[in-house]
């Protein structure tokens, strides 16, 4: 693999890892804010 | 648990359910969009940003459009539950956002060689982050139930007009930002594969916002349930 794919790829991997992050980070931070206001 | 507090926790658990549904799908989407769909051959693996990207553009903006038109149901019906709905909606809108501006300039600097420009889509869309930005700090700032959701309302109504403009964007002052693929007058001009992964993924970003919406205004329920008082 080529040094331009490589960073290329790096671009990718972080979108879909800063996606993931915030998406799962907002859902998890639901979660919790349920699982106070339930108790 | 009075009965109201417990349609609220009903609420909640179904948000949350959908938005683990959501988590699940976008995991698949994934796979589907790394391992099984083509790399494009003049941008690369950077082109798979763009299953990440629009439906996170996508959401966002129908987001915003409902929190317009649950403004505007307010200000007709003045019902509490709208403003909540409102304000549901545009915290899960904004999350969106991030996405969506977080993803883009991780795409524009390998293909345009920029993190960003001031091209009028890009622009015009941090202007509308900043509005919902505005619009949280304001409900933060006001603690009259009656006069924040009024302002509030006001101010998510202006966002939603600027929606349509955000998708015209790119025909009325055409520069770096690609033209819509899908969302167009005449069929959509990509691979069946590479649509495919387009639509699991607007079909995954989708129940993530309809779950994250559902839990917000399901939280804020159990708060009124209380006789809290919930800024939002």
């Amino acid at each position: 693999m080529s040094a331009d794919s490589q960073a290329n790829a790096w671009f990718m991997w972080a979108a879909y890892g800063a996606a993931a992050l915030i998406l799962g980070g907002y859902g998890l931070s639901l979660w919790r804010r349920a699982r106070r206001s339930g108790r | 648990m009075t009965p109201e507090a417990e349609r609220a926790r009903v609420v909640v658990r179904r948000g949350l359910v959908l938005v683990a549904v959501g988590l699940l799908a976008l995991a698949a989407v994934y796979v589907v969009a790394i391992r099984y769909t083509p790399v494009e051959r003049f941008q690369g693996l950077p082109q798979k940003i763009f299953y990440v990207h629009v439906p996170a553009a996508w959401c966002a903006l129908l987001a915003f459009s409902v929190v317009g038109i649950a403004s505007i149901l307010y200000l007709w019906l003045r019902d509490p539950r709208l403003d909540l709905f409102a304000e549901s909606a545009a915290s899960s809108g904004l999350v969106f956002s991030t996405v969506m501006l977080t993803t883009g300039p991780l795409w524009g600097k390998p293909i345009w060689g920029t993190w960003w420009t001031w091209d009028a889509r890009l622009t015009f869309t941090l202007f509308l982050f900043f509005l919902f930005l505005a619009y949280r700090a304001l409900r933060g700032a006001l603690h009259d139930p009656g006069e924040r959701a009024r302002y509030s309302a006001v101010v998510g109504i202006l966002g939603m007009v600027l929606v349509p403009f955000v998708h015209l964007t790119v025909y009325l002052f055409p520069t770096v930002h690609p033209q819509p693929i899908v969302l167009k007058p005449s069929s959509p001009s990509l691979p069946w594969e590479m649509l495919r992964t387009l639509l699991m993924s607007l079909g995954a970003y989708t129940i993530l916002l309809i779950g994250f919406i559902t839990t917000r205004y399901g939280l804020g329920r159990q708060v009124e349930a209380r006789g809290g008082l919930d800024v939002g």
